[in-house]
């Protein structure tokens, strides 16, 4: 039944994905009363999936790729029907539905049949390690967008040539102040997300976990989440070079992501 | 338009910006203090059964709903005489300027001024509230009733579904709101933000109240001539309005404060690169927009080149009003599309109106007689009672009978009525 869910809310995202496109680009209120509430729908019924999946599986986090993949995708609907909300703005959902939506189909046609490599972690700190992560995956997405919202705006800008009938694309300073709110939410997420898998991993396996690619690279990660913020911060960085640092670091965090396959002590394990 | 002629008929008389010179329309303008009373006396103009003025800067109108005989000379006497004497204008300097609209173009009229296609700025917005204020003011003097109150309130339903549909009203099409706009564009809200004005001009002036209007809560001013810069300040300074002047020798070390310079000095390259750069520098990078409106150009415009910085000049905002100007043109046309529906619909409605009424007429006269009729049987047989079935039997046989006899006649007066394929317009408009 839960696959069921998942499929309507791939249809209700894809639905908004193409809908979000002429409200967006061509200022149509039309389609974005078909956007939004399709978004909102597609939400819902991705929301009663995960935890219908999880209840029928008594555990309460994902524990496979594609489990985790679709828990990111209803992070990121949530930050788009967020932001959609808060700044009346659907322009976010040009780049983040599409996301969501391929985030979401393959769970939905091809469930994953991996399990946890160490059962016996399965604790309450463990499903917070995941959240916290995947929330602050979710968050430096939704700033790299917003960086790249922002240069776009400042070209056409620059370039003179704003079509008042295309008017999609927030002010400046509101894609600005996403990007860096986003950031800013992000880090404490990561930092508690690393800490808690980190004391976990500890418990569980002993200090050898810390010599992991995966964890080697989680640190990495943070020291470049943190850089970023703090130059951002300290030098008011925007437009272009705000771009390349958040596209920097957005391929550390792929780069950590793909380090499961490397890892002996992190990865989820074909049952 | 028969229910119109019913009722009276529907005239709108009235001199506009492309009909009337500025001074004709000067001398017709009635101040917002004085349209109770102008209402109230065309009101009672003889003939006149209902009445509304629309006074602005670039019309004045009288739409009235008169009786026949008042409206046999065009333009009627009446309402030229209530424009002379009530406006002191000689006939003859008005007369040459008035344009006269009856029935079906008279609606189309109303609908199209409120809709803002007949503004001098098409798709202006202040029209709309304009012509809802003169509608208050006709009401509170009770000027209008059955006829002119629903086709106001169907004028702006028009006006509304105009904005909604169409993006007539999306843009800005003059300087100073085009600048005011791109500023939104750069930083959304343009509350706490602060405008540095560099130089005396009125282009710059207008746009800072622009500026202001939108949000804008501080105001430097920076000019060679430190009084002018002082009585700029004070000129538009308000409770709400921090103002201050930046003595130009300053300028660019001060500069970093505001968020949108004006400039308007016309001596040349105030601001080069480097001054952008040490500007930004200040700033922390946050963005700072140039609206240049002098000539010679007072901004470097190299400076657009530098991230974070903005340059519009004046050719610049003249591109943007034009393109603008030609997005509102091509939505107009959609627009006069909407209001050729919406007038026909009306149209219809009220020549519909009277067939309608007599059907409920109709009816109402047959189920009068079929109670009588039934009451005198229940008397006849008052002394043999009928069961609750037989009385229902009674009921739906009488019902059936008049509906039957009725559907003849009412099926003549649907076929007869000018909604059902006559042609309905007897607009006389010029």
């Amino acid at each position: 039944m839960s696959l069921l869910w998942l499929r309507v809310a791939v249809l209700l995202y894809g639905i908004a994905a193409l809908a979000v496109l002429p409200a967006a680009l061509y200022n149509r209120p039309r389609w974005r009363h078909v956007a939004m509430p399709a978004a909102l729908a597609g939400a819902f019924f991705h929301f009663v999936s995960i935890t219908e999946t999880l209840y029928a599986a008594h555990r309460a986090l994902p524990v496979d790729t594609h489990e985790t993949l679709s828990m990111l995708a209803l992070l990121l609907a949530a930050a788009f029907l967020l932001l959609a909300a808060k700044y009346r703005t659907v322009a976010f959902g040009i780049f983040l539905l599409p996301v969501v939506v391929l985030l979401t189909i393959v769970p939905a046609f091809r469930p994953g049949h991996e399990t946890l490599a160490y059962p016996a972690i399965r604790t309450g700190w463990l499903l917070l390690h995941v959240a916290l992560l995947l929330a602050a995956y979710a968050a430096l997405f939704l700033s790299l967008i917003a960086s790249l919202l922002y240069l776009i705006q400042e070209r056409r800008l620059k370039q003179k040539r704003a079509n008042p009938r295309r008017t999609w694309l927030p002010p400046l300073e509101t894609t600005d102040q996403i990007a860096l709110k986003a950031l800013l939410f992000g880090l404490p997420c990561m930092t508690a997300g690393l800490l808690i898998g980190s004391v976990v991993a500890l418990q569980t396996i002993g200090p050898t976990f810390f010599a992991d690619p995966k964890v080697l690279l989680s640190l990495a990660m943070w020291v470049a989440y943190m850089l970023m913020i703090f130059i951002r911060q300290h030098s008011g960085l925007r437009g272009r070079r705000a771009v390349y640092l958040s596209s920097f670091v957005f391929l550390v965090v792929l780069a950590v992501w793909s380090a499961n396959a490397l890892s002996v002590v992190h990865r989820f394990k074909a049952p | 338009m028969s229910e119109i002629k019913q009722n009276g008929t529907l005239l709108l008389l009235g001199v506009n910006h492309t009909t009337a010179p500025i001074d004709v329309r000067e001398r017709l303008a009635i101040p917002i203090s004085r349209l109770a009373d102008a209402t109230r006396t065309l009101a009672h103009q003889p003939g006149v059964r209902e009445a509304l003025i629309l006074s602005t800067c670039n019309r004045v109108e009288l739409l009235t709903v008169q009786d026949a005989p008042a409206i046999a000379t065009s333009p009627p006497l009446g309402m030229m005489s209530f424009l002379h004497d009530y406006l002191n204008l000689p006939a003859a300097d008005i007369q040459p300027h008035v344009y006269e609209f009856r029935e079906r173009e008279a609606i189309r009229h109303l609908f199209r001024v409120a809709s803002s296609l007949d503004s001098m700025v098409v798709g202006e917005p202040q029209i709309l509230g304009q012509v809802k204020q003169s509608w208050n003011v006709a009401r509170e003097v009770g000027a209008v009733s059955s006829m002119l109150d629903p086709l106001l309130q169907r004028a702006f339903s028009v006006a509304k579904r105009v904005r909604t549909e169409t993006q007539i009203g999306s843009s800005s099409v003059s300087i100073a709101s085009v600048a005011a706009e791109l500023a939104r564009k750069i930083f959304g809200s343009l509350a706490g933000k602060t405008v540095l004005i560099v130089g005396a001009g009125k282009m710059s002036d207008l746009a800072a109240r622009h500026l202001i209007q939108q949000g804008a809560t501080t105001l430097l001013v920076s000019n060679r001539t430190e009084a002018s810069a002082e009585k700029i300040a004070d000129s538009l300074r308000t409770p709400a309005i921090t103002t201050g002047v930046i003595p130009f020798e300053q300028l660019h070390e001060q500069s970093h404060r505001a968020d949108i310079v004006i400039t308007s000095t016309g001596a040349g390259q105030i601001f080069m690169p480097e001054h952008a750069r040490a500007l930004l520098h200040r700033r922390r990078n946050r963005p700072v927009f140039f609206i240049d409106i002098a000539v010679p150009r007072d901004v470097a415009p190299e400076i657009n080149k530098l991230e974070g910085c903005f340059v519009y000049d004046m050719d610049d905002l003249q591109q943007v009003a034009a393109r603008n100007q030609a997005v509102r043109s091509r939505e107009a046309e959609a627009a006069e599309v909407i209001v050729s529906k919406e007038v026909a619909r009306y149209s219809d409605r009220l020549s519909q109106a009277p067939a309608i009424e007599a059907f409920k007429q109709l009816q109402l006269s047959a189920e009068a007689v079929r109670q009588q009729e039934l009451a005198r049987t229940a008397q006849r047989l008052a002394a043999q009672p009928l069961t609750p079935e037989q009385q229902a039997a009674i009921e739906a046989l009488t019902r059936s009978l008049t509906a039957k006899l009725l559907h003849s006649q009412l099926e003549a007066l649907r076929v007869a009525s000018p909604g059902s394929g006559e042609e309905t317009s007897d607009s006389n408009g010029k």
